[in-house]
């Protein structure tokens, strides 16, 4: 099994098992695929240890994946907090940040239904 | 080049002109203001600028970290008092 930025990727296709990692979708799978060489739908088990070297590299110095990238949203998220503007104030109440309806939906962010028993007559 | 950003942030005239003569005279006062969509720029650092919520002004005190952001989006419009049946078991 063959291990990339602290990912195991399963036995795909390239450009499907590079999207395990986070930070790396389809796009930027099959772009990493053409800047190393590699056909992007060799499985992964088939490629060999000095082609693996080489997508660790690239995917090493030119994406920003995993905890970095995790880290980087996150203070994003902190930075909006701490200034207490309108998106920073949605974020710490757990409510849509965007501008979508909260009167229903919304279940995304504000978690799985709360229900509130009517009132008595 | 998007045609946004070729037009430069928006700031209300009058706020502008305010800040700049406030700025040739050394004194940072209050500004009020109604002007919402005014983008922040460097020059209001240190401003302390009164934002109209449509009720009342709410003072912002302008940091480097406000700047590229809209007046509007530190002076909240609605306010969440929490739903009636949260206050009885409170």
């Amino acid at each position: 099994m063959a291990r990339i930025a602290g990912v195991d990727l399963p036995n795909k296709a390239v450009k499907i098992a590079l999207t395990y990692i986070y930070g790396i979708g389809r796009c930027s799978a099959v772009e990493i695929c053409e800047k190393t060489k590699i056909d992007p739908d060799t499985s992964i088990n088939t490629l060999s240890s000095d082609d693996l070297a080489v997508l660790r590299k690239v995917i090493e110095e030119e994406y920003k994946v995993e905890g970095r990238l995790r880290t980087e949203v996150a203070l994003n998220i902190k930075r909006l907090m701490d200034i207490g503007c309108y998106r920073g104030l949605r974020h710490r109440k757990g409510l849509p940040v965007n501008g979508q309806r909260t009167k229903t939906n919304a279940r995304t962010r504000k978690g799985k239904k709360k229900t509130v028993a009517s009132k008595k007559k | 080049m998007a045609r946004s950003i070729k037009k430069g942030p928006f700031i209300e005239k009058k706020l502008y002109k305010r800040i700049q003569e406030s700025l040739k005279t050394n004194q940072k006062q209050m500004i009020k203001t109604y002007s919402r969509s005014s983008t922040i720029i460097p020059e209001m650092v240190g401003f302390t600028i009164s934002v109209y919520n449509g009720k009342t002004w709410i003072p912002v005190y302008i940091t480097e970290n406000l700047v590229g952001h809209k007046l509007g989006e530190f002076s909240p419009t609605r306010i969440f008092r929490g739903h009636a049946s949260d206050k009885k078991v409170g």
